[in-house]
């Protein structure tokens, strides 16, 4: 249905990253733009970014976004989480009275980051924030920490903030920041490594995973790397500071070159490999899209580009979103959305808040195969077709069902109950598709409602394939109103709703 | 009533539901070949895994308990179990609530491995399990499952080939020992209630535009992973409720799992791999009753399972093993538990096992607080199950060569 992807025969690599003439900006690349830099391309988007152009329309998407504020209740627990958690180690003698102040508080922190997953899902879907928050999607899953071996919901979240802030950064630099989260230090036990005793694990992951990828290091390289690395520690739990007395300060010999390196002179040496040009680029390529090998040509003309602008990550994102490889018509309807992608692209287009009951909206996350920060392992989720299985295609279809069906109140538990009241109560309980919300298509003929409905939830490619079917669906009908209702349901729930 | 084979199924069900599916033009080959196919399946007497997993991290010395050893009653003045023990050999008892598991132990339906572990212990849950589950060192991090790399080993890797899952689940989550290079067909059902949707008015609507052409590549991965969980969760769902045991199981989670599990193995599916899950196992506090029902509903229900193939005639050609991410420290704690400590028995069930006690029991002479040193490392255990029963090289699964284990 597609045509085939780029190669340099076809689609010249001088050309490739070159902007997309303004000619072809129209309801159809403006969408395309919409659904792979955030969640969803709704009508009134596109309607706005064709009133500028596509360079502007990338712009605005990273400038107008907010930064994410902390909830106020994790705040307050950081400030005291330090001294909380020292108190139990070093005031309690008693192993039980010990582990069950410990573990109040570490209930505590998982309360915590519950209720800052579920903000950052509301932050998130607000159009204005959701193409910095994808792209924060796409670092936290180079920078992977996981939630269950950092248990702090603070250095979760300070790290997160760091990805954010990352957006406008040169690369490099980036990656020394985070070699100095707390989160990160606990991650790849960094505060587990001392000039005695290297620990390996941090520079290795930044080779294979943040930087170089595997096979163009050695073995000696991870060495003397983890040499560099050590000391590296969390004051007062969320600060970080170098403890010299545990940091290796002799020389080291890394990609060839002698001296008495540093943590940020390893990441320096790194960047001047060849294999850190491409790297993130074939990460972003494979995470907006496509998960299929492009062709190494693309990605060493782009490297060059982008390491003679010192690895800037906007000058970056910028070429790439507006370049006419980006838009090559190989890439519609070729991806496969993300479970956050999913709902959040939902919620944007069926115009839903997000789902207040926190359990709920959590535990599907979970069950679709995203759980916030909750990575299968230390090389993040895979993206692509490895997002679905039997287990979370019914996922994806229970979701949709959810939202296409009235609440039964008298079956939720406390905790829902009080987290629907608080939503109704900040105005923000709009989050099922009601009746009265179709009845405004109702009226339509089933030709027209069908090319609405492919026009505005599916890509291009799987247009006329779903269109006489869907008018099929509906003209069949001996209820309408149902039919298009049971219609819509499955349209959402179809192949082609689940790519972008 | 006799399972339903594939053809059947779409034969019966020709005249609405899932057959317009099949005989569709558009339908994709793998389901019209297999309907229309007079020949059985290939896979179907190949040999079968179930793992269970003791998720919280079992404590092994009130399980395979050492009763005659003084350290054993010095290290848990309370926690030590006396009576109702059930003998293995002179020194060694399972507990009291594993009455089933004893049992097929006196047949020689089931194996003990003692003490296994692995080198440099780790006590988070999380780290631990996922050492366990990947199969690799605790010093290193392997990014898949020890089971997905086999999936990868020896699966085509394309849902469409074949109708029945690489891999089953029971639970909402699939197992990180499940997590593969390639995409496998993984199919997860929960342990109680329906497995298709039911009465669904939007179900037709869907199933047309599944039909619809959806070309090559995700588009067309995604229309057959579709395609195919509609007709798996159909036909297990037939499975499962036609199914008749032949024993009673346990009204128990995991019992109703392992019944599940039976209906399916039953049924003939060419699954090789069954995961099941059973929690708990965290006993911190109060540890005496809750080690006793947990171990009553594993033993109750592990029982019951192997009766059931047995009786079906089944038995050959399924293994059962358990494994959990550690075992307890042997000193007791404060509040009548145990902490997390290092190195627990395991146990290998099915009528081709050799039965009786392997390895070494550990070795209690240990100061306040000190753990156990393993015997056994855990992946001579993989290694063992992936030669002997799933016939797969475990060098390319495990990544170099274990001496075997005689179990099997």
């Amino acid at each position: 249905m597609n045509p085939k992807p780029p190669t340099p025969a076809t689609f010249r690599v001088e050309d490739a990253w070159r902007p997309l003439p303004e000619s072809v900006w129209n309801e159809e690349t403006a969408a395309h733009l919409l659904r792979r830099m955030g969640f969803a391309a709704t009508p009134d988007a596109v309607q706005t970014a064709l009133r500028t152009s596509s360079a502007e329309t990338i712009a605005n998407a990273f400038s107008e976004a907010a930064p994410m504020a902390m909830p106020e209740a994790l705040a307050s627990f950081q400030a005291t989480a330090h001294e909380s958690y020292r108190k139990i180690y070093r005031g309690l003698t008693d192993r039980e009275a010990k582990r069950m102040a410990r573990n109040e508080l570490r209930q505590r922190d998982n309360q915590l980051f519950s209720d800052y997953a579920l903000a950052w899902f509301h932050h998130a879907r607000k159009p204005e924030n959701s193409a910095t928050e994808k792209l924060v999607l796409f670092l936290q899953d180079v920078f992977v920490v996981d939630r269950q071996v950092v248990r702090d919901a603070p250095a979760l979240f300070s790290m997160q903030a760091l990805l954010r802030e990352g957006c406008r950064m040169e690369y490099p630099e980036l990656c020394k920041r985070v070699s100095r989260e707390p989160a990160m230090i606990r991650y790849l036990n960094l505060d587990k490594s001392t000039a005695q005793k290297p620990n390996e694990n941090f520079a290795r992951e930044f080779f294979e995973l943040f930087s170089l990828g595997e096979g163009q290091y050695s073995e000696q390289d991870v060495k003397e790397a983890a040499r560099a690395f050590t000391g590296y520690r969390a004051r007062n739990r969320y600060e970080f500071f170098l403890n010299k007395r545990l940091h290796d300060s002799g020389k080291k010999t890394i990609f060839g070159k002698t001296g008495n390196w540093d943590g940020d002179a390893v990441v320096d040496l790194t960047f001047e490999q060849p294999a850190a040009r491409t790297f993130l680029i074939r990460e972003l390529i494979r995470f907006y899209l496509t998960v299929a090998e492009v062709p190494e040509p693309y990605l060493v003309a782009l490297g060059e580009q982008w390491a003679a602008r010192d690895f800037d990550l906007p000058y970056l994102i910028e070429t790439f979103f507006q370049s006419r490889l980006f838009y090559h018509p190989a890439y519609r309807g070729n991806l496969v959305k993300s479970p956050i992608q999913f709902y959040l692209g939902l919620c944007q287009e069926l115009h839903l808040d997000v789902l207040p009951l926190e359990g709920r909206l959590l535990q599907s996350m979970s069950v679709m195969g995203q759980s916030f920060y909750s990575p299968p392992n230390v090389r993040g989720w895979l993206y692509g077709e490895h997002w679905i299985n039997s287990t979370t295609i019914s996922a994806r279809r229970q979701l949709v069902d959810f939202l296409f069906s009235p609440l039964n109140e008298d079956r939720l538990n406390a905790n829902d109950r009080r987290d629907l009241q608080r939503a109704r109560e900040e105005g923000r309980a709009e989050f099922l598709v009601t009746e009265e919300r179709l009845a405004g298509i109702l009226d339509i003929e089933p030709a027209a409602i069908a090319r609405h409905l492919t026009t505005y939830f599916i890509t291009p490619p799987f247009r006329n394939t779903y269109k006489p079917v869907i008018e099929d669906l509906i003209a069949e009908a001996g209820n309408p109103q149902k039919a298009v209702r049971n219609t819509i349901i499955a349209l959402l729930q179809s192949p082609a709703y689940n790519l972008c | 009533m006799l399972p339903l084979t594939r053809r059947e199924f779409v034969r019966r069900s020709a005249g609405g539901g899932l057959g317009f599916l099949a005989f569709s033009g558009v339908a994709p080959s793998f389901l019209t070949q297999s309907a229309l196919a007079q020949a059985p399946a290939p896979e179907r007497d190949r040999t079968i895994l179930v793992v269970i997993q003791l998720a919280g991290g079992n404590d092994g010395l009130n399980t395979v308990v050492p009763h005659t050893d003084d350290h054993y009653h010095r290290l848990r003045p309370n926690l030590s179990l006396k009576s109702g023990l059930l003998d293995l050999n002179d020194d060694l008892a399972l507990h009291p609530s594993c009455g089933p598991l004893h049992r097929l132990f006196e047949e020689g339906q089931l194996s003990i491995i003692q003490n296994v572990g692995y080198p440099n212990p780790n006590r988070s849950h999380f780290r631990s399990s996922e050492i366990w589950e990947t199969g690799s060192a605790s010093d290193e991090y392997a990014k898949e499952g020890w089971l997905g790399r086999f999936f990868d080993n020896t699966c085509a890797g394309q849902p469409g080939a074949e109708t029945d899952p690489t891999a089953v689940h029971i639970g909402d989550i699939m197992p990180q020992s499940f997590l593969s290079r390639d995409t496998h067909s993984i199919f997860g059902l929960k342990p109680r209630g329906r497995v298709d949707r039911g009465h669904d008015p939007a179900e037709l609507a869907y199933e047309k535009l599944l039909q619809a052409d959806h070309g090559s590549g995700s588009a067309s991965y995604l229309q057959h992973t579709m395609m195919n969980t509609l007709v798996t969760e159909r036909r297990v769902d037939q499975f499962i409720r036609g199914y008749r045991a032949k024993t009673n199981y346990p009204g128990t989670k995991l019992a109703q799992s392992l019944k599940r599990v039976a209906a399916l193995i039953h049924a003939d599916l060419e699954t090789r791999v069954y995961f099941v899950s059973q929690g708990g196992y965290d006993t911190h506090a109060n540890q005496l009753n809750n080690h006793a029902r947990l171990l009553d509903e594993l033993s109750g229900a592990m029982g019951a399972f192997q009766q059931d193939l047995v009786a079906h005639g089944k038995d050959d050609q399924v293994l059962t093993m358990t494994f959990s991410e550690f075992g307890r420290r042997p000193s007791e704690n404060g509040s009548s538990g145990t902490d997390h400590g290092t190195a627990a028995p395991l146990f290998v069930m099915g009528s081709r096992v050799n039965g009786g006690l392997l390895g070494t029991a550990p070795d209690l002479d240990l100061g306040h607080n000190q753990d156990l040193r393993f015997s056994t490392d855990f992946r001579r255990v993989y290694s063992s199950v992936l030669d002997r029963w799933l016939e797969t090289d475990p060098q390319k699964v495990l990544g170099q060569n274990y001496e075997p284990l005689s179990f099997i």
